[in-house]
């Protein structure tokens, strides 16, 4: 069987509004997020750090009930391990949330801050490799370099 | 002299970034809506422990109160449309470069709406910035397997 026949019979990918239904779900993420970080700004200069994580957490408990309704599979022998770091994921998260809100109240600009933050993967990936020991590809060895270089452009002030 | 509002950053970055990795390690386990829920109960209890120790200031004006509550609920449904693009077929590394351009679109809102200036340099790293998160975002390929 040749690579174009086992092509064909691929079954196609869910499509939304007419397009590929993970393309349209990205473009719906990067909406949500983009907005998050205009409206952080707006919320942190009328609002303590503090309180406004309290305020961005009542903002979540319509989707855990919509997350809650739409889980599937329980989980297998890795559930109490796996539920562990999710509720670790979420204290590191929301740590990292009062700092992110700290920064734009103390002055921070949200078009640097957010960008700036936005470079998260590169501890992410840093930390992979120390403690996971995942093989850095050369894309990313030059993303690193280039996320280092917009940090130090990105705190000229 | 550094602002203070870079260090802030800077922790911001830190915290999210150490969240990749326990992320990941939540996902082996449970569903990435499961983890999302557990996520969403330490928030919960994050918020529970700030209220009983730091002073909370409940008077503020209702636009501010819709927007940080709203700003947590595109928090959480993006990360929940996040997870869903990701099952529905897009690649792991393709979903997580494409959504890396997110700070674009803050950055035009707060320069059309919220007028903030840039300096030259801030605009290329602005730049520079969403490049190195594409590109950390993108998975080193796999080695060729040899042929038995």
């Amino acid at each position: 069987m040749t690579a174009t026949a086992i092509e064909s019979e691929r079954p196609p990918l869910p499509t939304l509004a007419g397009i590929p239904r993970w393309l349209a779900y990205s473009l719906f993420t990067i909406v949500c997020w983009g907005a998050w970080g205009a409206v952080s700004k707006v919320a942190s200069d009328g609002v303590d750090a503090n309180t406004n994580q309290v305020f961005f957490t009542v903002g979540l408990l319509p989707l855990i009930i919509f997350a809650w309704r739409s889980q599937r599979a329980p989980g297998g022998p890795k559930r109490r391990s796996g539920i562990a770091w999710a509720f670790l994921t979420g204290i590191l998260g929301g740590t990292g949330n009062m700092a992110f809100f700290h920064a734009l109240g103390m002055g921070g600009k949200a078009s640097v801050v957010v960008p700036a933050t936005a470079l998260y993967p590169l501890v992410t990936v840093v930390l992979a490799v120390a403690f996971l020991h995942e093989r850095l590809g050369t894309v990313q060895k030059i993303g690193l370099v280039v996320a280092l270089v917009a940090i130090y452009l990105l705190s000229m002030v | 002299m550094i602002p203070a509002w870079i260090l802030f950053a800077v922790i911001a970055l830190v915290f999210w970034g150490i969240t990749g990795i326990t992320q990941k390690l939540a996902t082996n386990g449970i569903s990435s809506q499961l983890s999302f829920i557990w996520f969403a109960y330490s928030m919960i209890a994050i918020s529970a422990v700030l209220m009983v120790i730091a002073p909370m200031h409940w008077h503020v004006r209702p636009l501010i109160f819709w927007l940080a509550v709203g700003g947590g609920t595109l928090n959480g449904l993006g990360a929940l449309t996040c997870f869903v693009a990701m099952e529905s077929g897009g690649k792991a590394a393709i979903v997580t470069a494409l959504i890396s351009l997110y700070p674009l679109l803050t950055v035009a809102f707060a320069v059309t709406v919220l007028h903030e200036h840039l300096t030259a340099g801030q605009g290329v790293g602005i730049v520079l910035a969403i490049v190195a998160a594409i590109l950390l975002s993108m998975e080193p390929a796999a080695p060729p397997k040899l042929k038995s």
